[in-house]
């Protein structure tokens, strides 16, 4: 039997909220990495683990996503659209899939990578009739997850980011195995707001089995604004160059270095002198102007680096524009997102879509400038700026 | 993209009827069945088409042309028992006739239809020395090696051939084969796209399943490496060499979705297309630091210098791209230009012909009105120019030299994606002669490149804004008539947006310059009639607000898309426009375009079949 049969439902519904202002404009599968989409190396994966039929479970946003997958064909596969109108946890997620899911089914988060071998070990186990299956991985941050207790290779319990002390460093990974059975089990879960997946599980694990799957290959995920710089440069060295855009359209100035830990989309523009090294990744359309210093970023495209620019462990969005000489210096910093305070995280800063800094404006370690922000020269942008902000100097 | 089509079986199976209203009884006939097939498959190319049908008295009968689906007369062929098509949208190469599928082997026995790239088709070609070649496709070396596999093994079938040709094929392919005097269709896939349908006693093969679903939902893909035979007694799999059985699977979906990627229309999802259409546009070609740009064209020594008028020959949506296009040569290339309707075109007196560019404008390259301009163009003597999407297209050949747009097929018969990016091409145009004249300054050239350059960005931002525009849409959907209106490079983008409503809603709307509308039009506002203005950089905003103003004053609603910072608190709706300069009203008609789709949405309009109207006009 081949794995014809197993559809992957992928969930890409989700907003992001953490990674503002990155996922203000584009859903959190869409932020890229290597210059391409979180998403698609998940579709990657499904597509070389023999799977044909995905599922996009889609909702914020969900024209970037409709855009730029369309039916599939360039990735070899055939892509269905399923909508989830409110974000109402991973558990609704999977339910919107069941319309058009009449078999085994894996799912995935549209915003993690995991390799193929992920999606093929629990494709093999669903055709030994095996199932619900949670795929269970290693981290070293156990309790940032959802950890997961095993007797033998039965998950007795899933516990979300827990509190206190755990004693594994197993973790949910988020490739699940389901067949249709799974949608009734989802509908008797009791929950109070989100209706997770793992809430579902943890009641199934429970009364029968639900099966671990023991996995060790690639899994990466963004959860912060820095891990979008990590992740990215695990991806630049292994990312298939040829693959974003035909590589005629560049034109690159004289004397330029470009370190082979680069990613250069096809069409971008880069001025004589300038520097790019360190695991960075250049979008399709953005220019580096001459003498500028680009290190350890992700520039989304259409973005402009200006003349003598510094660009140091930085995310600039789409679109924005880094003003002459201005500087972000990188380096580690304290970053507060919601109300948890995250020390010594490398994130030189990060400029969101369509934002302009000003030319010598200066960017302290861990600074997060959101979108259509409007930055005088020479000012100092440190912590958190707002979207549609004008930051004017003195 | 290609799209490839077969099938085979049962003629009353397929409750096809050969579309004639009420007529449900007369069968189809297999032409007509793989005919419809190709129309569905339309949209992964439509440059050229061609089907082969196979019948026990007729043999094989091949039928082939460049051009859409729709001009393809398939032969009448009653005893046909099979068929397969094919279309096609060339990347490399002309659509030419000859270059169209289905290919032919020196006997004309064999048919292939094909899908992919034969990477060692150069090597395979070689090797066919005493073979007779006619197209200069890498595909026709498939024909040609079933027919050596054929003559060197008396005791060969099609399926032993095709096994045999296929193992030595590098590339990605699929490919579908006919012979005459042989009931099977021979399928082998490897890397390209290939589905089977399985009714209970009619067969496909297609791309997609797009091409047959309303006669079958039961599906089977095939794998890299499986040969595939659909006889009439069904559809027999190889893998190896041996028999496999491969699961058959039923699509759930509607026919329409897989094409359009999961949007309702081509007409939106090409809308959506155009950040990444633009950066198309322009890749490689924006010399930002030097002010100059690098089209790859060239004029003979000393023709621009010597310019004296630029004519702009081209038809709706185009043309008005021509408009917005003349204002920038008169300003970037300090050259007097013009701009004609290209049915109405004649080279007039008092003209030099040696120093005269004219410029056709066209998406298919085919539209007959232009191609007819051109011709009298060339007939006075006078250098033409075409801007186009298509490579090889009729007129990249009649003209003298040629900028391709980039934008991708388009498939809804509303143009949008194109006249964005053919504005873009035609601005780097005039860039490229008005350095080339010493016309405009490099600082000068390089503002106007930094605007292009933002344009991929600039459009983004506006289709961010797509729920403000659908919501202006629900709410003035249902007035009496529109009117748009705005100055200087706003005027073509008026002209477009009215355009563009018309066209897919069927609602009265006009476009005009905005000083114009206190000498008539005004007769016709009321509180009924939304005006929707252009008051952005380029658009003479201030001015074309007072216009506005009057309309207002009787009563009319008035949606305005403005320059961002700026603010006009009397418009009722308000559409921020990203500041790129010159390109600030080509980036606001991307709103225009939004609020033509919506509003035609809402009215449920076959909005990329708009009635009366084809993609490409090829008739005059």
């Amino acid at each position: 039997m081949s794995t014809d049969e197993v559809t992957a439902v992928i969930l890409a519904a989700g907003e992001g909220r953490r990674l503002e202002p990155l996922t203000n404009r584009r859903p959190k599968p869409m932020v890229p990495v290597a210059n391409r989409p979180l998403l698609e190396y998940v579709v990657e994966a499904v597509a070389a683990a023999g799977i044909d039929r995905v599922v996009l479970v889609v909702g914020y946003k969900q024209e970037r996503i409709r855009n730029h997958f369309g039916d599939g064909d360039d990735w070899d596969v055939t892509i269905e659209y399923v909508e989830q109108a409110t974000q109402l946890g991973t558990g609704h997620a999977v339910l919107q899939a069941e319309p058009v899911v009449d078999g085994p089914f894996v799912v995935l988060n549209g915003d993690r990578i995991v390799d193929a071998a992920a999606v093929s070990t629990v494709c093999d186990r669903l055709r030994d009739g095996d199932a619900p299956l949670v795929t269970v991985t290693a981290v070293e941050t156990p309790r940032d997850y959802g950890v997961v207790q095993l007797d033998g290779d039965r998950v007795t319990e899933v516990n979300e980011k827990p509190e206190g002390p755990v004693d594994t460093n197993r973790i949910n990974a988020g490739v699940y195995g389901f067949t249709p059975e799974i949608f009734d089990a989802i509908r008797a879960t009791n929950a109070t707001g989100e209706l997770a997946i793992t809430t579902t599980l943890n009641d199934l694990a429970e009364r029968d089995s639900v099966t671990g799957v023991g996995y060790d290959g690639r899994w990466l995920d963004v959860s912060n604004l820095w891990d979008v710089l990590s992740v990215n440069a695990a991806l630049v060295h292994d990312s298939d160059h040829a693959r974003d855009a035909p590589a005629t359209g560049q034109r690159v100035g004289d004397a330029v270095t470009v370190a082979d830990d680069v990613v250069l989309a096809g069409n971008v523009r880069i001025g004589p002198n300038a520097t790019l090294s360190g695991a960075s990744a250049i979008g399709s359309n953005v220019t580096v102007a001459a003498n500028a210093v680009v290190e350890n970023s992700v520039v989304l495209p259409d973005a402009v680096i200006g003349p003598g620019a510094v660009v140091r462990d930085a995310v600039i969005a789409g679109n924005a524009r880094i003003g002459p000489n201005a500087t972000v210096v990188g380096g580690e910093a304290t970053v507060v997102v919601g109300d948890s305070v995250h020390r010594g995280v490398t994130l030189g800063g990060v400029v969101g879509d369509n934002t302009s800094i000003g030319g010598g404006a200066t960017l302290t370690n861990g600074a997060v400038v959101g979108d259509d922000v409007q930055a005088d020269a020479g000012v100092v942008l440190d912590g958190r700026v707002e979207s549609g902000a004008v930051v004017r100097r003195g | 993209m290609c799209g490839i089509i077969g099938f085979i079986g049962d003629l009353h199976a397929t409750g096809a009827s050969d579309g004639g209203e009420g007529d449900g009884e007369t069968p189809a006939s297999v032409g007509d069945i793989v005919h419809e097939g190709l129309r569905n498959l339309e949209y992964r190319g439509y440059d050229s088409a061609g089907v082969a049908l196979v019948g026990p008295r007729s043999g094989l009968t091949v039928a082939k042309r460049s051009g859409e689906v729709d001009g393809l007369t398939v032969p009448d062929v009653p005893d046909a028992t099979h068929g397969v098509g094919h279309t096609r949208w060339s990347t490399h190469g002309p659509p030419t006739d000859a270059n169209a599928h289905p290919h032919t082997d020196c006997t004309g026995d064999v048919a292939v239809v094909h899908n992919g790239i034969i990477e060692n088709y150069e090597a395979l070609k070689a090797e066919l020395a005493d073979h007779e070649f006619t197209s200069a496709t890498d595909t026709e070396v498939i024909p040609h090696l079933i027919e050596e596999a054929l003559a060197a093994d008396p005791d060969a079938d099609l399926l032993d051939a095709v096994r045999r040709v296929e193992s030595r094929l590098e590339g990605s392919y699929a490919i579908c084969a006919v012979r005459k005097g042989d009931d099977r269709i021979v399928v082998a896939r490897r890397g390209s796209p290939i589905v089977l349908g399985r009714g209970e006693s009619a067969w496909f093969v297609a791309s997609d399943v797009t091409a047959f679903l309303e006669h079958t939902r039961d599906v089977t893909y095939l794998e890299d490496g499986d040969v595939a035979e659909l006889s009439p007694d069904g559809v027999q799999i190889f893998a190896d060499g041996e028999p496999v059985d491969r699961e058959i699977e039923t699509v759930e979906w509607e026919a329409g979705a897989a094409e359009k990627g999961g949007y309702d229309h081509y007409m939106r999802k090409e809308i959506h297309e155009q950040p990444a259409a633009l950066r198309q546009t322009i890749a490689g070609r924006l010399d930002v630091d030097a002010g100059d740009v690098d089209l790859d064209v060239s004029f003979p020594p000393g023709f621009l210098a010597d310019l004296e008028e630029i004519q702009i020959v081209a038809c709706g949506t185009s043309n008005y791209a021509g408009r917005y296009a003349a204002q920038l040569f008169e300003e970037l290339s300090g050259v007097r230009a013009t701009v004609e309707i290209a049915s109405e075109y004649e080279f007039g007196a008092g003209r030099s012909p040696d120093r005269t560019l004219v410029v056709a404008v066209t998406q298919s390259g085919e539209t007959a009105d232009t191609l007819g301009a051109i011709r009298r163009a060339n007939a006075a003597g006078a250098r033409t120019f075409a801007v186009t999407n298509t490579l090889g297209s009729t007129i990249t050949r009649e003209v003298d030299g040629t900028a391709f747009i980039r934008a991708g097929p388009e498939i809804g018969v509303a143009a949008t994606k194109t006249f964005a990016s053919q504005v873009a091409t035609l601005a780097m145009l005039g860039v490229a002669i008005g350095r080339e004249r010493g016309a405009l300054a490099p600082a000068d050239a390089r503002s106007v490149l930094e605007d292009l350059r933002g344009l991929p960005g600039a459009v983004q931002q506006v289709l961010d804004n797509e729920e403000r525009v659908r919501e202006a849409a629900r709410e003035y959907g249902d007035s009496e008539a529109f009117f748009f209106v705005g100055r200087k490079l706003g005027v073509p983008v008026a002209l477009e947006g009215a355009l563009k409503l018309k066209e897919i809603s069927y609602d009265h709307a006009e476009g005009f310059a905005a000083g114009e509308l206190k000498h008539g039009p005004l007769a016709l506002v009321t509180p009924d009639t939304p005006v929707l203005a252009l008051l952005t950089d380029g658009s003479r905003a201030a001015e074309t607000k007072n216009n506005v103003t009057e309309a207002q004053t009787r009563g009319a609603p008035a949606i305005g898309c403005v320059s961002a910072g700026k603010e006009y608190d009397t418009l009722d709706v308000s559409l921020p426009v990203p500041d790129v300069g010159i390109a600030e009203p080509l980036v606001a008609n991307v709103y225009l375009q939004l609020f033509a789709y919506h509003v035609a949405n809402d009215k449920g309009r076959s909005i990329d079949k708009p009635r009366n109207l084809a993609k490409s006009v090829t008739v005059e």
